[in-house]
């Protein structure tokens, strides 16, 4: 077999097990359903079969003795229970090692493989022996009698075979995870003589006997990688099929048929190929903006039309095309069934964790880089907040703790949530810890959450000893710094005694987003669009007034506002009319005065240089249909910003932020 | 690669290594390495990022990417020149450990690409140049006359300038523009 198909085994099995995984976590819950079941052996059968393929034999021989196992609680005959859930999670575990090693290169690892030997002593203990699995297996009303239907298979491999990057050998193999090989003739009437004899080509043919319950589809599917270079005649010999066997054999091909049917639905892609496609679709927006711009100019109608009209496919492409990168957030949230499981387990805590919102969709590059961040809050959470059990009862409530994590659409962005309902954070302890760590000099003037959000802060840890989980002192100050890598921020929500919530906000994708264009003097700006709510004319009477009063009567309620001008420190002279746009964030409403509305825009994010990491209030740059440069506001930080400010100017102290 | 293909590529390298470009900053020449150079484009006013130092006029865009540029008078401590007809950006790549940097630079000036071997570069002087001595190459003699080659790993590290700028940004936080 070629190496270039590795990789995608790897990566197959990798998925599979993913799968075996969560189903076996559920089936530890006690919620032991069919499908469950099913898609445990399926996924264990599959991995079997494709490492036979690849001759990975160390693989396909421990994980025959799992899947026999696993046909047998198929069949009814063997009760699936936490017990055995938990040694074959261990079993699952070791085929990941497994697979993992192959990937490293490393196939023959001797502990790995001492380490399957007393894995295997265990499930068979359990389970009644690999040897038992087998004979019950084949006794079991599934396949009664099956008794190892005897096949000949006639093979003869094409010339082309080796040079196509096929192993014959690797075949042979694979059959005997199908059944015994009873006999196995070499058929080498094809080989030329030694002047004619070419050191690339195959002349070999085989003729097999195979004893194996499995159903000729089965056998003839174990040449499938050489359909078109082999001749192939499967036939049965001796033993007849009985009623059952062909029963089976009707189930396994609905079940091939069910699976292929939902293969064909989904495509893998490599990802590399997808950010390029988002790059060119980003240039084609702005090439779009740029003939929209001179169309207007050039002031032909018919022109004009047409490129709205392609403004407007262009528009739907890109959102088809950051689909493309959406994928839901489940499968990471159920990645941490396992890890609050084994968490739980070695610090003696009972936890079951919830999950919500599985279905909510995100930029898969912002998923990768948020699940460091989510383990650590996890583990934070089962580790810190949630108390011990004699605590917990002691405080009336229900001994198992829960954790939850929770993801849902808010306002153009998404929020993933990680809740507790555990202790809570002590107003008074953070304090104390923060001014003895020097970060601030009196706690007293603080609101909960501005305390609160003093435990991002670097360096600070409230745990009062160092675990093996956290604790370390590094921590909550990295998750604020991922987080706000990603454009997205971080607020903390706790109630003494009742547990605590951390809410991730972040932006629903990293590549494009839809602008509000406006313009100060000679520079111009884009405000997210999904924040803006409305814009009003800046009256008269606050224009003149440039000194203390900051806020506008908005219909009966305060808005208070910001000049960019002054925030920015812009040279140019205010102009004759000035407008405010209102914006929602973060909970909070405020106006920014700008002198022009320039209009709605799809703004294709440029990073900008490291030089600029350390600037608030601006989030990065994007490309106008002019080929200028306008700014992206960051309103989060510029929010910020106008507290500290405010701050500062009330009573000078230091900055909490930064 | 073949060996002669190397030999060649490795002549014409050391031959690019002397290679200098030569520009006008007020009234003093200076030349940079021509191997960090990209390209030179015509002076278009960057946009300005608020709150930064002076020495950092903003960014351009270069077919699509936010380019900063540097305005090296500022830099140098010195007044900025007036935009002129002649004004020019070069845009410059840097090289430190594995990350490169491409940042473009306001010159009043372009004048050659001229070659000045080894032998007729002396080392930077201890003192008495106008500009930090730890920006200088060495001092190159064309024509009778020393022009200075610059370290732009030194004068364009990101690192120094990040820092500057983050103390810039934060200066205007403690005391806000009125």
């Amino acid at each position: 077999m070629t190496d270039s198909a590795l990789p995608t085994f790897i990566a197959e099995s990798r998925e599979l097990l993913r799968e075996m995984e969560a189903a076996l976590l559920e089936c530890e819950q006690g919620e032991t359903g069919a499908e469950a079941v099913n898609s445990i052996f399926r996924a264990a059968h599959t991995i079997k079969g494709s490492s036979g393929l690849f001759g990975l034999d160390g693989i396909v021989a421990f994980t025959h003795v799992v899947e026999s196992v696993l046909d047998r609680v198929r069949a009814n005959t063997l009760q699936m229970d936490r017990a055995l859930a938990a040694i074959l999670l261990e079993c699952r575990d070791h085929i990941e090692h497994l697979v993992n090693a192959v990937a490293d290169g490393k196939s023959d690892d001797v502990q790995l493989a001492t380490r399957g030997e007393s894995l295997l002593q265990k499930l068979s203990a359990r389970a009644g022996g690999p040897a038992a699995a087998h004979t019950t297996a084949s006794t079991t009303p599934v396949a009664p009698a099956a008794g190892h239907a005897l096949w000949r298979i006639h093979v003869q491999f094409h010339a082309e075979v080796l040079r196509n990057g096929m192993d014959p050998l690797s075949f042979i193999r694979y059959l005997g995870t199908l059944g015994d090989i009873v006999a196995l003739k070499l058929l080498t009437e094809r080989l030329p003589g030694a002047e004619e004899f070419d050191a690339e080509a195959c002349y070999l043919g085989f003729e097999i006997e195979l004893a194996s319950s499995e159903s000729q589809q089965r056998i003839e599917a174990a040449f499938e990688f050489v359909r078109d270079d082999c001749t192939l005649q499967v036939r049965q010999k001796g033993t007849a099929a009985s009623e059952v066997v062909a029963d089976r054999r009707e189930a396994d091909t609905k079940e091939s048929k069910a699976s292929k049917s939902s293969d064909s639905r989904s495509l893998r892609v490599d990802g590399d190929k997808l950010d390029k496609l988002i790059d060119l679709i980003g240039e084609l927006v702005t090439a779009g903006a740029t003939t929209t711009i001179t169309a207007r100019k050039a002031g032909l109608s018919e022109l004009n039309e047409s490129t709205l009209r392609l403004a407007r496919l262009v528009e739907e492409v890109r959102d088809q095309a950051l689909k493309l990168r959406m994928v839901q957030i489940g499968p990471t949230f159920s990645r941490f069934q396992r890890i609050v499981r084994d968490v739980a387990r070695e610090i003696g805590k009972e936890i079951r964790l919830e999950t919500g919102g599985a279905e909510t969709e995100l930029d898969k590059t912002l998923i990768e880089s948020i699940t460091d961040p989510l383990t650590h809050l996890v583990r934070n959470a089962i580790d810190h907040g949630i108390e011990t059990a004699e605590v917990r009862r002691s405080r009336g409530k229900n001994v198992e703790g829960v954790v939850r994590l929770d993801a849902y659409h808010d306002s153009g962005s998404v929020v993933i949530e990680v809740a507790d309902d555990g202790g809570g954070l002590k107003r008074e302890r953070i304090i104390a810890k923060a001014i003895e760590r020097g970060l601030i000099t009196d706690g007293s003037s603080l609101t909960d959450s501005e305390a609160f959000a003093l435990i991002f802060e670097p360096g600070f840890s409230t745990a009062e000893q160092v675990t093996n989980l956290s604790g370390r002192g590094v921590g909550m100050d990295v998750v604020k710094r991922n987080v706000n890598a990603l454009r997205g921020t971080v607020e903390l929500d706790s109630k003494e005694g009742e547990g605590t919530t951390v809410r991730i906000r972040l932006p629903l994708t990293l590549a494009i987003i839809d602008g509000f264009l406006v313009g100060v003097g000679n520079s111009s700006f884009v405000i997210p669009l999904e924040l803006v709510e409305e814009c009003v004319e800046l009256g008269d009477e606050h224009r003149s007034a440039d000194g203390d009063q900051r806020y506008i009567n908005l219909r009966g309620a305060v808005l208070p506002f910001v000049r960019l001008r002054e925030m920015f420190s812009l040279r140019s002279s205010a102009s004759r009319r000035e407008s405010i746009v209102v914006i929602r964030c973060a909970g909070q409403r405020i106006g920014i005065v700008v002198d022009d509305l320039l209009g709605e825009m799809q703004a294709v994010i440029k990073p900008l240089s490291r030089l600029f990491s350390r600037i608030r209030g601006i989030g990065g740059s994007t490309i106008l249909g002019t080929g200028q440069l306008a700014l992206i506001l960051d309103v989060t930080s510029l929010l910020d910003l106008c507290l500290n400010t405010r701050q500062t100017q009330a009573a000078p102290r230091r900055a909490l932020m930064d | 690669m073949s060996k002669t293909a190397e030999i060649v590529d490795d002549a014409e390298r050391r031959h690019d290594l002397n290679q200098y470009l030569t520009f006008v900053l007020g009234r003093e020449t200076f030349a940079l390495g021509i191997l960090s150079i990209k390209e030179i484009l015509e002076y278009s006013a960057p946009t300005e990022i608020p709150m930064m130092p002076a020495f950092i006029r903003g960014v351009v865009n270069l077919r699509g990417a936010a380019v900063p540029v540097v305005d090296l008078c500022a830099r140098f401590g010195r007044p900025s020149a007036a935009v002129t007809k002649k004004t020019c950006i070069v845009i410059v790549e840097t090289r430190v450990e594995d990350e490169s940097h491409v940042i473009g630079v306001v010159v009043d000036a372009v004048n050659e690409v001229l070659e000045i071997p080894g032998t007729e570069i002396e080392p930077a002087p201890s003192f008495g140049a106008s500009i930090r001595a730890d920006f200088i190459e060495g001092m190159g003699k064309v024509r009778g006359k020393f022009v200075i080659i610059l370290a732009a790993n030194r004068v364009l590290c990101v690192e120094e300038m990040e820092m500057l700028t983050h103390a810039a940004a934060s200066g205007d936080v403690v005391q806000p523009a009125a």
